[in-house]
């Protein structure tokens, strides 16, 4: 799937949260989005879902911009935050829902959950975990980030995937994006801050710093220490 | 909206002191010949009893202001000492002065020195800080034995209606006894108002203590059975948002508080309305009793409709979720309240004014048609996001601003004033009423269709509003 970003500038009052002229990613690429809090990592995010309405120039899925046509949600995956997860249901009522959405029947939701459950053990120790409120942060977060997954979209937009995940599940949670990037073809743009986690998994690297993209290029064995030294200075 | 909120003020406080300095010459119209004073005896308790009601619908407790401090090297009891004193500086607790300050200047007569006038405003002052603390007490009661407090407060409006609608006059016959006695210098009596004063006082600090010991009382807590219903496929995402909205009614504190009551007010409000020999003008009356009886739900619960949602309200944005489809679910819920609350209330007309099931009928259609479709209007224009899950107390006016209360006159006036316009001609009244209500009915694709635009341009704004909320 292809998002493009033209002439894009968001301002919160005066501050230029966000300005950035051109970008773009193409089926298959797998972004990391990297940059320091208030670099305008959750504006791009919230750019690319039509959650905010940009001061100029338009984001673009699939040639089509994003606020005035809705196709692209039916091939979108998404989870930014918790006001993504609808709390007072049970992960699989949840579930349930956002399949109904995606078009799935009841019994397909079970089946397009099933490669994901090594990322919900809970649900196997304790089917009637209660409600996604009643769920830790971190547990919470990866029905959130599964109910992005199932569906099986072409583009597949996380904020801050790997915060509050237990070690196990980060490293689950990478080997499905290596899986989905190389089975699927699939789109993903990645925020962390975690920059071990995102040049691992992540083939391209979009760092932002004030609102600007001030880096844009294919991850490479030198990445990371280029990340952290670019951090660290 | 200051200037509004200090309009009001002012409105108030000058009619408070008016009334309460020239209290002969309105008490002359009303009860001509009888002593001033002991009208306003006879009507003391009974005024507490109002103003308690009337705290327990605005006033806030100190509960959930002393949790930020309980992790501070500061003795618990020194901090719910100081909760509790500066919860005292209520309006709440000085505004009813400014009725009862001049009146017991001019007619109770302080000049005397002697012990009674002192009783007297003491014990006013005394009654206006015990119905404070009760307000405390009943709050943390609700908070912890719900079913109690329904209980209670049921068999409460039960004794204040037999007393009123039977004649006995108890009530008031206590009121005048007890003030008659303070004012006579009974210390008896004073003191029986200053120990319930302190009782009162004593048990909310003991609640409030409790209160912050216990482990934090939440719903969630209790863990309900999940549901395994199945929405028929031929419903589609429209009955699966619908389903969805049934339980977060039923699974958070405050949409079902909007439920309860509603409920409670399409069945025991409603009888007291029903019941009541109308004094202003009958026709106007019973429209507001038609609009209650069906349309109270959609009236309260309909003006949030889009802020329940408020804590998801970007993940369903960025879903697939077609907006005429969430729209239709919501307006079709809201119409088919109309429908459950006006089954409620029916067995009621049928008792008590069989006469009024025309009315009820056609205020089920005009509720159905017309009020949904202004809630709808006004849900769409609300940036405030609601905390459906903390709110557990009655009365939340979390969400709600200034246009809320002030949209109540185009919903509630166009079909009340249409009714006492054609007293003659009722009949003919609630004909136009159900026809426009019929008529809206049938144009619920093209409300659908209007809220869907309307929703679709105030998107932005909305998920901005709804994201300041922080849990």
């Amino acid at each position: 799937m292809y998002v493009e970003f033209k002439n894009i500038t968001k301002k919160y009052g005066t501050k230029t949260a966000l300005n950035v002229p051109l970008w773009s990613a193409k089926p298959g690429d797998v972004i990391g989005l990297v940059g320091s809090n208030g670099a305008g990592k959750t504006t791009f995010l919230r750019l690319v879902l039509d959650l905010l309405q940009a001061d100029t120039g338009s984001v673009l899925i699939g040639g089509k911009c994003v606020s005035n046509y809705d196709t692209w949600k039916a091939q979108t995956g998404s989870y930014l935050d918790s006001t993504f997860l609808i709390d007072f249901l049970t992960p699989l009522e949840y579930f349930k829902f956002i399949g109904t959405v995606y078009g799935f029947e009841n019994g397909q939701v079970e089946e397009a959950i099933a490669p994901y459950t090594n990322l919900l053990p809970f649900l196997e120790t304790e089917p009637d975990s209660g409600f996604i409120r009643e769920l830790s942060t971190g547990n919470a977060k990866k029905v959130g980030i599964v109910s992005a997954l199932f569906p099986g979209p072409e583009l597949l937009v996380l904020d801050e995937p790997f915060s509050n995940l237990d070690p196990p599940s980060q490293i689950r949670l990478k080997q499905h994006i290596r899986r989905l990037a190389l089975e699927k073809n699939m789109t993903m743009i990645i925020s962390s801050h975690d920059l071990g986690h995102v040049t691992d998994v992540c083939s391209r690297i979009t760092l932002l710093d004030r609102g600007v993209v001030v880096r844009d290029d294919v991850t490479s064995p030198e990445t990371l220490s280029q990340l952290k030294h670019y951090f660290s200075s | 909206m200051w200037i509004v909120i200090l309009s009001m003020a002012f409105y108030i406080g000058f009619t408070l002191f008016i009334l309460g300095y020239a209290f002969d010459a309105f008490a002359f119209r009303v009860f001509p010949g009888e002593d001033p004073v002991r009208v306003v005896n006879r009507y003391l308790l009974a005024a507490f009893i109002s103003l308690f009601f009337m705290r327990f619908l605005f006033q806030k407790t100190p509960r959930m202001k002393i949790t930020p401090f309980l992790h501070l090297p500061i003795s618990r009891n020194r901090l719910i000492a100081f909760f509790q004193i500066s919860s005292l500086f209520s309006v709440h607790n000085f505004y009813p002065l400014i009725f009862f300050i001049p009146f017991w200047i001019r007619f109770v007569n302080p000049s005397q020195l002697i012990a009674g006038p002192i009783f007297w405003i003491v014990s006013v002052i005394g009654l206006l800080l015990g119905s404070h603390f009760a307000n405390l007490i009943l709050r943390g009661l609700l908070k912890r034995y719900q079913g109690a407090f329904y209980a209670l407060m049921a068999l409460f409006i039960l004794v204040v209606v037999v007393d009123e609608t039977t004649g006995a006059g108890v009530i008031q016959e206590a009121s005048i006894f007890l003030f008659s006695h303070i004012l006579a210098g009974y210390v008896s009596s004073f003191g029986l108002v200053i120990n319930v004063v302190l009782g009162l006082a004593i048990v909310s600090t003991v609640v409030l203590k409790k209160s912050i010991k216990a482990p934090r009382w939440s719903a969630t807590k209790k863990r309900s059975a999940p549901l395994n219903v199945v929405v028929p496929k031929k419903f589609g995402l429209t009955g699966k948002l619908i389903y969805l909205e049934l339980l977060l009614m039923w699974r958070n504190r405050r949409p079902r508080h909007y439920l309860l009551v509603s409920g409670l007010f399409s069945s025991m409000y409603l009888i007291l309305m029903l019941a009541a020999k109308s004094t202003i003008d009958a026709r106007a009356f019973d429209a507001l009793i038609g609009l209650f009886a069906s349309g109270g739900f959609a009236l309260n619960y309909g003006q949030l409709m889009f802020s329940w949602d408020s804590t998801y309200f970007d993940g369903l944005l960025a879903r697939d979720i077609p907006m005429r489809t969430f729209v239709r679910a919501k307006l079709i819920l809201l119409q088919l309240s109309c429908v459950l609350f006006f089954l409620i209330a029916l067995p009621l007309f049928i008792w008590l004014k069989p006469e009024l099931l025309g009315l009820h009928l056609a205020f089920l259609v005009f509720n159905a048609g017309i009020t949904t479709v202004l809630v709808m209007e006004l849900a769409t224009r609300n940036r405030q996001a609601v905390d459906i899950e903390k709110s557990g107390s009655i009365f939340n006016y979390e969400g709600f601003s200034i246009r809320h209360w002030l949209w109540f006159f185009p919903t509630a006036l166009p079909p009340t004033l249409l009714m006492a316009a054609m007293p003659n001609r009722p009949v003919t009244a609630l004909f136009i009423l159900a026809g426009v209500g019929t008529l809206s009915l049938l144009a619920t694709e093209f409300w659908t269709r209007f809220f869907a635009r309307g929703l679709t341009s105030r998107k932005y704004r909305m998920a901005q509003g709804f994201r300041f909320y922080v849990r």
